[in-house]
């Protein structure tokens, strides 16, 4: 996944909605990802029509830059992401038009296409050599891939801290950080034009840095480097769709995207959000409500 | 680290003729952030040297030194990244005034994507599969800022190399070095042998994408993850052209250019970021590999930039970063000039 498909999506359709039609095919957290573009107003679906597939992962852009790539590319699965091993989504949800099947428990015959819409049946009546289904793929094609994907997605849970498991442990994930912010650039979701982490008001004035180095003996500079994480965190894990670039880019190989990925399974739980599931469910961060989180506030 | 060096920092720290160092620490893991220190004893962490640039120093130097009005501080940097604060300086973004560089005869970087218990642990200035790629042409490895560490051709000094620099050794009670003659030579061999590293690799580069397509082919496997840019000390904008509102194309523009072609790239903005990076850097370029460093698809950003500098500081007689009085070339108006190129 060298660029994530909601980025190229959204770099077409920010500025007016295509007046043509255009087929997309996307990944399923692709798809997800670009609704989220759409809440955002980074984006607009009309006109689309999204083809899919039951996503058997994509493998580190890394792994094929070294010269045993055509092996890495036989042992696919054995090769994937990270985050894609441990995502669950990995079924289109109700924005895609078609879905082939591509991942599934058992290997099959030829090209099988799931049909969802009106508009997917009256284009598949041409597709004469493809076994065509309507309707969502049935579970038990893929219930074995999301019984591992599951362990997986536990393992991750267990094994990677987030906020709240010390700050020290976060200063050491991110201390060989060399601020190139790949991941905040590769991220379909860090849409801002000015990220917030580079404005006059967050970054520290040369004064506080001088003193804060007073103060303590020495410290790190550039200043931020946690700050800007914990930021990004605060402000993507409630839409985070799990699709694993931030770690991709990174080039000194930090678990950025696990980090997140963990961060966003434990706050989209407690705001009962599901990130690109359906472009009327509104953003946590955009809806008031008189009482809420209990769990929280008492 | 080096025990003179380790002197000299220790001194100028405690008898405070620094108020603060600017030098890389230990970190946490294999790490080398740099810091910023004012108490003696948080030197024991400092890595001067480290095997890999994580941060341009530069970049970290810009970052809390706008202006500089009381104290001064000592920064130890390699020779690109002290090369790169002089043009950081002429740009308005570093106040020199109160600052002293200290290089030393740079052993290069090792790539930050092979550094490591399994890969290469230390860079070695006599073997160039152990440097990145723009360490392995740098012809600029040492003699830069206002001291510099030699430590080659029989040498374990640091020589000064401007008055505030030799102010700083005299006032520390650091004599002066008779005889330099063997590093000298040291130097000349060695740069001889990059420069001829560099000469060639600049011909392949050429030979390998020229014109239009060439670039088009160099930069097929570019994510758009602006590391390149955000890495180098030089793009300092906080807002950069590409990213503009205006730089966007409707979705009509795009389905056209698709009918037209047969097919459009999206991120259409891919190529014209690059040319325009090369346009706004190649007069400041200081060759120091940062952005080919952190670059995920391996591509040779540094080296083709690089180039492009080569030739056109040539055409100034401009060298980025050497002399901190030399005007930038783009704030100079001469009444004549540039005739060649005009008709
Ligand atoms: S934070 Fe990382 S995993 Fe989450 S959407 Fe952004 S790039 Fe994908
Ligand atoms: S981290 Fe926050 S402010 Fe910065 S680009 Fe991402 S969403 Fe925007
Ligand atoms: S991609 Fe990696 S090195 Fe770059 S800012 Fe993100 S965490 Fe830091
Ligand atoms: S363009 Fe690359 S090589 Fe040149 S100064 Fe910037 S980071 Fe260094
Ligand atoms: S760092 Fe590499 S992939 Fe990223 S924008 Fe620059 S050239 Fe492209």
């Amino acid at each position: 996944m060298p660029v994530q498909g909601a980025r190229a999506l959204s770099d077409l359709t920010i500025t007016e909605p295509l007046n043509r039609p255009v087929a997309a095919l996307l990944r399923p957290c692709e798809i997800r990802a670009f609704v989220e573009n759409v809440k955002q107003t980074q984006g607009n679906l009309e006109n689309i029509f999204i083809i899919s597939c039951t996503c058997p992962g994509v493998i580190p852009a890394s792994k094929l830059l070294r010269e045993d790539r055509e092996e890495i590319l036989k042992n696919h699965s054995e090769n994937i992401r990270n985050s894609c091993g441990a995502c669950l989504e990995f079924v289109p949800g109700q924005q895609a038009d078609m879905t082939v099947l591509v991942a599934s428990d058992e290997p099959h015959k030829g090209t099988v296409i799931y049909l969802h819409t009106e508009k997917a049946v009256e284009i598949a009546e041409k597709l004469d050599s493809c076994t065509l289904e309507t309707g969502k793929p049935p579970a038990e094609l893929t219930s074995g891939i999301l019984e591992a994907r599951k362990k997986a997605l536990k393992d991750l849970m267990r094994d990677i801290p987030a906020p709240g498991d010390g700050l020290q442990s976060l200063v050491s994930l991110f201390s060989a950080c060399i601020g190139c912010r790949g991941c905040r650039e590769a991220c379909p979701l860090c849409s801002c034009i000015l990220c917030d982490y580079e404005t006059a008001r967050t970054l520290h004035s040369p004064e506080l840095v001088r003193t804060e180095a007073k103060r303590k003996g020495s410290i790190r500079v550039p200043a931020g480097t946690l700050q800007f994480q914990l930021g990004r965190l605060m402000h993507i894990s409630p839409i985070c769709t799990s699709c694993g670039q931030c770690s991709d880019v990174c080039p000194v190989d930090i678990p950025v995207a696990d980090i997140f990925i963990r961060a966003a399974n434990l706050v989209q739980e407690s705001l009962d959000y599901a990130p690109g599931r359906d472009t009327d469910d509104t953003p946590p961060m955009a809806t008031y409500v008189e009482k809420e989180l209990p769990s929280i506030t008492d | 680290m080096n025990s003179i060096l380790k002197d000299l920092l220790r001194k100028a720290l405690d008898n405070g003729i620094v108020s603060s160092v600017m030098v890389p620490s230990k970190g946490p893991g294999n790490s080398f952030p740099w810091t910023l220190v004012s108490d003696v004893s948080a030197l024991q962490r400092a890595e001067p040297v480290p095997p890999v640039m994580s941060v341009q120093g530069a970049k970290a130097l810009a970052s809390f030194t706008q202006s500089m009005p009381e104290g001064k501080l000592l920064a130890v940097m390699r020779p690109c990244e002290a090369r790169a604060a002089v043009e950081l300086s002429k740009l308005e973004q570093i106040d020199l005034d109160n600052i002293i560089l200290l290089t030393m005869d740079c052993p290069g970087a090792v790539p930050l994507g092979e550094y490591g218990e399994d890969g290469i642990t230390e860079p070695d200035i006599n073997d160039p599969a152990t440097l990145r790629p723009l360490c392995r042409q740098c012809t600029g490895f040492t003699s830069a800022g206002d001291l510099c560490l030699a430590m080659h051709g029989g040498l374990n000094a640091v020589l000064p190399l401007t008055a505030s620099g030799q102010e700083l050794l005299d006032s520390l009670g650091f004599k002066a070095e008779a005889d330099i003659s063997g590093w000298e030579e040291w130097a000349n061999a060695q740069r001889g042998e990059r420069q001829v590293t560099r000469v060639e690799n600049m011909e392949n580069l050429k030979e390998a994408y020229s014109g239009l397509q060439g670039l088009i082919e160099v930069f097929s496997g570019c994510i758009s993850c602006r590391s390149c840019r955000t890495v180098c000390p030089i793009c300092y904008c906080r807002l950069c052209f590409i990213d503009m509102k205006d730089r966007r194309s409707p979705a009509s523009e795009h389905l056209e250019r698709s009918r037209n072609g047969g097919a459009a790239r999206l991120m259409s903005n891919t190529l014209l970021f690059h040319i325009g990076r090369m346009a706004h850097m190649s007069l400041s370029c200081v060759s120091c590999g940062m952005c080919e460093d952190a670059c995920p698809s391996d591509i040779p950003i540094g080296r083709l930039i690089s180039m492009v500098s080569a030739d056109t500081t040539a055409v100034f007689n401009y060298s980025a970063g050497s002399n901190p009085e030399d005007p930038l070339p783009l704030n100079t108006f001469l009444p004549e000039e540039l005739h060649e190129y005009e008709d």
